[in-house]
């Protein structure tokens, strides 16, 4: 089926403090198609992690203002609960950066690897399990069926986020979210985790939404990359073209701010200047122009639209849409 | 010779500023009724080290390597189980009390967590004046006037030394805490991951800021961190360790055009970097399984069991640091071309 | 070295010098205070069990000037007299007004409820701080002896001392606490252990802080809010045990009033002067409640987890 998995339009998603509202999520538009990745990148305060979880409709106790999100036909801001549990989990599975803290502690692997089966395919407790075993091998867990029995304070912590990502596979889902899942874990095992994922990704065919802080991560995993900033999407596109031409100030001081493995010894990092935005009080207008080397007086005055700037990306900046170069000292 | 005049030897800065050697920290672990110690964690199994007068020191490994343990137990906040530690000539390894007091205004430390370094109770001012009272530097205005000053050289706004720590971010709360290790006036400071914490567009500014105070002061960095990227850009010399044991010493762009440990080529090539070309014609060298448990490390070469290269012999013995030419240190057996 | 800093000579960026000032300092007290000030529930409690302790300590003002009876005073031609005047509270068995009773029972009560607190925390607390903080045998030796301390059987302990003696409300304090510091240290001891972890004890030991200072300066103002909260639900707590052993006959013994024992008293009247046991009962009720809701207020106030800003 041609078009766009999932699809999401325009949401806002909110949370209510006593010093304010907080945007988290501030007007953010994407999609994804069948069997792609999508990499979601942006520092704490982005949104990118909210973004996530009101898709899933777990963006309590924040509130979803307005918005679509379109899957398989339907608009999931707008079904019911019970609608969006057989959802979840089912056709979209989710997985989180802490392993530990999002696996229930009292409970066996084994049976929570096979609890989605379970709970969307109306398996049988030893039919379940048997999918889980299978799940937990295909994820790289040696010894499956003996580990299944095992509580995950028992696993290391890759093992586990493995653990994790069979959860996630057991119902064959449409979309995986994957939320920051390596970033508590050390780089070797980060990187058999990654490369589990792009394994997964090209036998499962599920599309894969990684939302990460790490440019390195998204540059070796996704084939598309959004670039997030205080609740809004600033640059999107493919991540060969982002990488090589950033179109927004953000991801090009972003690029040039991060030592590199492969840098010539001594170049002085580039940082940005300033602090990431108040979330309750954003500046006028675009809301990195306080830090942006680039600014105009159009900057402070109106916000920027999303736009296509080359051939293939799209950024919300008034600078690049009106044709200038992103060039520095 | 009394043991004493041993101890301290004559010491020129062209001497390391920071010698250790054979250096061991073992934790207990007691299990049963009785709580007997059944093993040890050996979080530190045999270092030595040698850190040179105004030089950053990178020291990188993964978890349970033995990194933090190590820059603490050289900044002696832990005791070492053994092993001699040098500073300036001194061994301050058994050193307690007012004696290792003294030394504590020679060396600081800087902690990863930006929120849990700093006492919420206390104003940014008074965390920073604390080591100038405890040493008692200076009272009164003279006091005022250094933590203003102190505010000012780490970028913060001196107006908010009355202010409490919750009210700032995290950069903010880093730059008080590095803040907090220069008032003594030490030559030495150990950063234990100080920016892994911090968002990335933060990062550039601190790594900036240490490096701009090691020029101003004067001052010798051992900077452990977990992100080779990072340590690779502030480092001379970068370290690497596995289960409490130095792999491989070698300067920065030597290490990274070639390694000569496998856990080091392996770590390389783990490393993502930000350029999806790059990262696409990649060949990654993805070890299997997990690190080893401290408790009970593999005979001989701690890293046997996951290397690639292995070699029988590799159980039998363990392998010493060797040199492979200019300051580039290698503990193999086997070790890559 | 330091002192010869040239200033403006580091790169320093804009921001450090934005933001942030809008706002006077706020330290972690402050911004509890206005926590639990926006509590309306949990300030009227505090408020009044303010006025309930006002009372008692200016009890025979109150006497004086508001109801013109002693406690002890008998008047046995006006027994059993029903709320109304002059008595606003009624009288009991033996004439005496319930009101003036009620009021000087308040400050026995109270006062040993606030005398056992006291005695509990500074006991309980010095305990916890050192095992916590030295660990080790010392922690060990503690620990032991507040196990022990803990497994008497209280109710016997009562027992035995209102054998040998007749307690006064201070007595009665001293050995209410000395079963109930017990809780407290292990309370502040845990705590210790938790606020030990953090990173900021560390840094200050790095610096060359010996501990003394350490435990003073960092662990204590650290600890004292969970000391805080123990202190308002223990008031509750002890209010509740006085009354028991009143009523037992262990406690305060008769003509002294205590909220307690005017309850022992009035047992046998129930189906006759029923206001004899509703009045004390009353405010036992609603003193051990506003304690208990002034408790929960003062800890969501100090609640970390609660904090809306940054």
């Amino acid at each position: 089926m041609a078009g766009p998995l999932l699809e999401v339009q325009d949401l806002r998603t909110v949370f209510r403090t006593k010093h304010g509202d907080v945007k988290a999520v501030d007007g953010v538009s994407f999609e994804i198609s069948p069997g792609e990745t999508l990499g979601i990148v942006g520092e704490s305060g982005s949104g990118k992690s909210v973004t996530a979880l009101s898709v899933m409709r777990l963006q309590r106790p924040g509130k979803i203002l307005s918005g679509k999100v379109l899957f398989q036909g339907r608009d999931l801001t707008k079904v019911s609960e019970g609608e969006m549990r057989e959802i979840r989990g089912q056709d979209i599975a989710m997985i989180f950066q802490d392993p530990m803290t999002s696996m229930n502690p009292v409970f066996r692997t084994g049976w929570q690897v096979a609890e989605p089966v379970r709970l969307h395919k109306g398996l049988d407790r030893t039919s379940a399990m048997a999918v889980a075993v299978s799940m937990l091998g295909k994820v790289g867990i040696p010894g499956p069926a003996t580990r299944a029995r095992d509580y995950p304070h028992q696993f290391s912590g890759g093992m586990r986020q493995r653990a994790m990502i069979a959860m996630g596979l057991t119902t064959t889902p449409k979309v995986l979210i994957a939320d920051e899942p390596t970033t508590a874990l050390d780089v070797t095992i980060q990187a058999q985790i990654l490369e589990l994922l792009r394994q997964v990704n090209r036998d499962f065919g599920t599309a894969t939404i990684l939302i990460t802080h790490n440019l390195g991560v998204v540059a070796g995993m996704c084939e598309r990359v959004m670039v997030m900033y205080a609740g809004r999407v600033v640059e999107s596109g493919p991540t060969v073209d982002v990488f090589a031409h950033p179109k927004h100030p953000y991801t090009w001081s972003l690029l040039r701010s991060i030592p590199r493995l492969d840098a010539e010894r001594h170049e002085p990092l580039k940082p940005i200047d300033g602090l990431p935005p108040d979330l309750i009080d954003l500046p006028s207008g675009c809301a990195f122009h306080p830090r942006c080397q680039f600014k105009v007086e159009r900057c402070s005055r109106d916000t920027p639209l999303l736009n296509r700037v080359g051939e293939t990306q799209l950024a919300a900046c008034w600078v690049t849409q009106s044709g200038v170069e992103l060039k520095g000292a | 010779m009394p043991e004493g005049a041993r101890l301290k030897r004559a010491w020129t800065t062209a001497d390391p500023l920071v010698s250790v050697r054979g250096l061991k920290t073992w934790f207990p672990v007691s299990s049963g009724v009785l709580q007997r110690t059944v093993a040890h964690v050996r979080a530190v199994d045999g270092v030595d080290l040698d850190i040179k007068k105004g030089e950053t020191l990178g020291l990188v490994g993964e978890s349970g390597c033995g990194k933090s343990t190590l820059g603490r137990t050289i900044i002696r906040l832990i005791d070492p189980t053994a092993g001699t530690i040098e500073f300036m000539g001194e061994d301050i390894s058994r050193q307690h009390g007012t004696e290792m007091r003294l030394h504590r205004r020679d060396m600081a430390m800087i902690f990863q967590d930006p929120y849990a370094s700093l006492d919420p109770r206390q104003t940014v001012g008074d965390i920073v004046g604390e080591p100038l009272d405890i040493h008692r530097i200076a009272r009164g205005k003279e006091r005022q006037d250094r933590i203003y000053e102190l505010l000012k050289v780490v970028g913060m706004n001196p107006r908010f030394a009355d202010r409490y720590p919750h009210e700032f971010s995290g950069g903010q709360r880093q730059r008080i805490g590095i803040a907090r290790a220069l008032a003594v006036g030490p030559s030495f400071i150990v950063c234990d991951e100080p920016i892994s914490a911090l968002d990335v567009s933060i990062q550039a500014q601190i790594i900036n800021l240490l490096e701009n105070l090691q020029a101003k002061f004067d001052l010798t960095y051992l900077f452990i961190a977990h992100d080779l990227s990072v340590v690779k850009h502030i480092a001379n010399r970068v370290a690497v360790m596995y289960l409490g044991k130095i792999v491989e010493v070698a300067p920065g762009g030597q290490l990274y055009r070639r390694p000569r440990h496998p856990y080091t080529g392996s770590l390389l090539s783990a490393i993502p970097i930000p350029d999806p070309l790059i990262e696409r014609n990649r060949e990654r060298v993805i070890l299997q399984g997990d690190v080893a448990s401290p408790v009970n490390p593999p005979s001989g070469c701690h890293f046997r069991t996951r290397c690639p290269r292995a070699k029988p012999h590799c159980a039998e013995e363990e392998p010493p640091l060797e040199s492979f030419g200019d300051e580039h240190l290698a503990a193999c057996f086997y070790p890559l071309d | 070295m330091l002192g010869q800093t040239p200033a403006g000579e580091i790169d320093l960026p804009r921001s450090a010098f934005e933001g942030e000032a809008s706002r006077p300092a706020q330290s972690y007290w402050n911004e509890s205070w206005e926590r639990l000030r926006a509590n309306r529930i949990g300030m009227a409690a505090g408020v009044l069990l303010l006025i309930l302790a006002a009372i008692s300590l200016a009890a025979p003002l109150f006497t004086l000037f508001l109801t013109h009876y002693e406690p002890a005073r008998l008047d046995l031609l006006t027994t059993f007299q029903p709320p109304g005047h002059p008595h606003l509270l009624g009288t009991d068995e033996l004439g005496r007004d319930t009101l003036t009773r009620l009021i000087y029972g308040g400050r026995v009560t109270l006062g040993v409820a606030f005398l056992t607190v006291a005695i509990s925390l500074t006991l309980g607390s010095s305990v916890g701080l050192v095992a916590g903080f030295y660990g080790g045998w010392i922690d060990d030796i503690l620990m032991r002896f507040v196990d022990m301390v803990l497994a008497i059987p209280a109710i016997f302990l009562f027992i035995l001392m209102s054998i040998l003696f007749r307690p006064t409300p201070v007595t009665l304090a001293a050995i209410i606490a000395s079963v109930g510091w017990g809780g407290v240290a292990r309370l502040v001891r845990g705590e210790v252990l938790s606020v030990k972890q953090r990173d900021f004890i560390m840094a200050t030991r790095s610096i060359g802080a010996r501990d003394l200072r350490l435990i003073t300066r960092h662990l204590l103002p650290n600890v004292l809010p969970v000391l805080i909260v123990a202190a308002s639900l223990g008031v509750g707590q002890i209010i509740l045990i006085e009354a028991a052993l009143d009523f037992l006959g262990l406690g305060i013994q008769p003509p002294t009033a205590s909220w307690g024992n005017m309850l022992t008293n009035s047992e046998s009247y129930f189906f006759h002067s029923v206001w004899l046991v509703i009045f004390p009962g009353v405010t036992i009720f609603v003193t051990v409640l506003a304690s208990n809701i002034f408790g929960n207020a003062i800890r969501d106030a100090f609640d970390p987890r609660l904090k809306t800003t940054h």
